[in-house]
C-alpha cells in the first residue's frame, strides 16, 4: 500500500465498517451461544455511550446508570432477535435505548408498526432492492460519509435532536434560532443522507473509475 | 392501497429521535403500516441515530459487564415478555396502532354529534389546550371551516376521502401540516369520511362562523 497517497475519507469509513461487522458478530455470538466475551466487547464499547445518550437527554446520572444496565441486559437476553439484514448493531441498540427511555418517562411504550398487521404494505419490501439498502457494508460506509459531509450547522441540529433536544422547538430556543431555520436544516440533512444512499450506482461507478 | 400523501422528513426524524407525543406516534405508525416507502425512510432515520451512537462520547459506567451478567443470573428475567400480540377485534381497514385504542368497531363507537354532519370520538381526555387526539366522522358533502394551526397537525384517512388546498386525501394518506398551512377540507366521498387527527395546539379559525365553531369542533 502506498502510504503517500492521501485517502482522507477511506480510512475512517473502513474502521466504521469493521466496527459494524465486529458488533454484529458479537450480537450473533450472544444470541446463539450466550458468549460472555462477545457481550463484554459489546458492553465495553456501548454501555458508556448508552449512558451518555440518556444523560444528554436530561436524565440524572443515577437513573441513566440504572437504565443503561437494563438496556444492556436487554441486549444480552434479546440478541437472538437481532437481524443483521435489517439494521446495524448500533441502530438496533439505539432503538432499544430510545424506546426504553420513552417507556420510562411516560409509562407506555412507543407506538410502532406491528409487522403481522393485516394492513401492512409489504408490496415493495421484498422485491425492491433499495428496500434492503440499510443492510450492507457499502451502505454503512455511504451513510457515514453522507453524515460527515453535512455542513456543521446541519450536523449540529441532528445531534441535538437525537442526543440532546426534547423537540425542534426546544432546539430552536437553545440555539436562539427561529424554529423554521431548525426545521429546514433537519430537512436538508435528511434529504442529503437519503440522496447519498439512493445514489448508490453512480457512486459505485465513481469508485470504480477512481481505482482504474 | 395507493398512498399519495406522505409524512414529511421533519416528522419522520422527530419520530426516530423519540420526541413525538403518543397521539402523534399513533398517526405516524398508522401511515407507516400502509406505506412501505415511508417505512424505509423511517429506517434510514433510525440508522442515522445508530450512526451518531457510534460517534458519541461515552460516559463512565460503574458496573462491569461480568458483574452485570453475574447479577442477572441471580435475578429472574422480568423484562417485558415477548408478548404474543393481543388479539384485537377484527377491524377491516384499521391499522393495528389505531384499532388497539378502539373499544368497538368504527360504526359502533360512541360518536358525539358536534355539528350538522360532524361526529367526534375522543381518544384522549386531556384538555383541549394541549391539542386534540380524536376521530372525526364526516358526512359526504360536509365542508369544514377554514383553519390553520400553530403547530403540527397530523390527519390519517381511515375511510372515505376529502379534498382541500393541498390535494385529494384518500384511505392511507396522511396530511402532515404545520403552522403555515391554511386549509378548508371538503368531504368528497360517497360514504362518510373517517379521519384520525392529532394536533399539538388548538386550531385558529379564520371566519366568524369558524370562531363560533372552534370550541365544539376542536380540530
Amino acid at each position: 500500500m502506498n502510504t503517500l497517497v492521501p485517502n482522507p475519507s477511506g480510512k475512517p469509513s473502513d474502521t466504521a465498517v469493521a466496527l459494524r461487522q465486529r458488533m454484529s458478530n458479537n450480537l450473533a455470538a450472544i444470541g446463539q451461544e450466550q458468549d460472555e466475551a462477545a457481550f463484554a466487547d459489546f458492553y465495553s464499547y456501548y454501555a458508556g455511550r448508552v449512558k451518555s445518550f440518556l444523560m444528554g437527554k436530561g436524565m440524572n446520572e443515577e437513573i441513566s446508570e440504572e437504565l443503561t444496565q437494563e438496556i444492556m441486559l436487554t441486549v444480552w437476553r434479546r440478541a437472538e432477535s437481532y437481524d443483521p439484514k435489517k439494521a446495524a448493531a448500533s441502530t438496533w441498540l439505539f432503538t432499544i435505548a430510545r424506546n426504553r427511555r420513552i417507556d420510562y418517562l411516560r409509562g407506555n411504550s412507543r407506538i410502532e408498526v406491528e409487522l403481522d398487521d393485516e394492513m401492512l404494505d409489504v408490496e415493495t419490501t421484498d422485491t425492491d432492492p433499495q428496500a434492503q439498502f440499510v443492510e450492507n457494508a457499502q451502505v454503512a460506509k455511504r451513510l457515514k460519509r453522507a453524515l460527515e459531509k453535512l455542513p456543521q450547522e446541519q450536523r449540529q441540529v441532528m445531534h441535538l435532536s437525537y442526543f440532546r433536544g426534547q423537540s425542534h422547538g426546544a432546539i430552536a430556543k437553545w440555539l436562539d434560532l427561529p424554529i423554521g431555520t431548525v426545521k429546514s436544516r433537519i430537512r436538508l440533512a435528511m434529504q442529503s443522507v437519503r440522496l447519498s444512499l439512493e445514489g448508490e450506482d453512480q457512486d459505485l461507478l465513481n469508485d470504480y473509475t477512481e481505482k482504474s | 392501497m395507493t398512498v399519495s400523501h406522505h409524512l414529511t422528513d421533519i416528522t419522520i426524524q422527530d419520530y426516530a429521535a423519540g420526541t413525538l407525543s403518543m397521539p402523534m406516534e399513533t398517526l405516524v405508525a398508522c401511515h407507516l403500516t400502509v406505506c412501505s416507502q415511508c417505512r424505509r425512510r423511517a429506517e434510514v432515520a433510525d440508522s442515522i441515530g445508530g450512526n451518531l451512537f457510534d460517534q458519541a462520547e461515552p460516559a463512565t459506567v460503574t458496573v462491569s459487564a461480568a458483574d452485570l451478567l453475574a447479577r442477572a443470573a441471580m435475578a429472574p428475567d422480568h423484562a417485558a415478555p415477548q408478548t404474543a400480540s393481543v388479539a384485537s377485534p377484527a377491524q377491516p381497514g384499521v391499522p393495528r396502532p389505531l384499532s388497539r385504542l378502539l373499544p368497538t368497531g368504527l360504526e359502533e363507537l360512541d360518536w358525539r354529534r358536534i355539528a350538522p354532519g360532524i361526529k367526534r370520538f375522543n381518544l384522549s381526555d386531556q384538555h383541549r389546550k394541549y391539542g386534540a387526539f380524536q376521530l372525526l366522522h364526516l358526512d359526504p358533502g360536509v365542508t369544514l371551516s377554514a383553519h390553520s394551526h400553530n403547530d403540527r397537525e397530523l390527519t390519517y384517512l381511515v375511510q372515505g376521502s376529502y379534498s382541500d388546498e393541498v390535494g385529494k386525501f384518500q384511505v392511507g394518506d396522511i396530511a402532515d401540516l404545520d403552522g403555515h398551512h391554511h386549509h378548508q377540507p371538503v368531504i368528497d366521498s360517497e360514504e362518510p369520511c373517517i379521519a384520525l387527527i392529532a394536533t399539538h395546539s388548538p386550531v385558529r379559525y379564520s371566519g366568524f362562523v369558524g370562531k363560533i365553531m372552534q370550541p365544539f369542533v376542536g380540530i
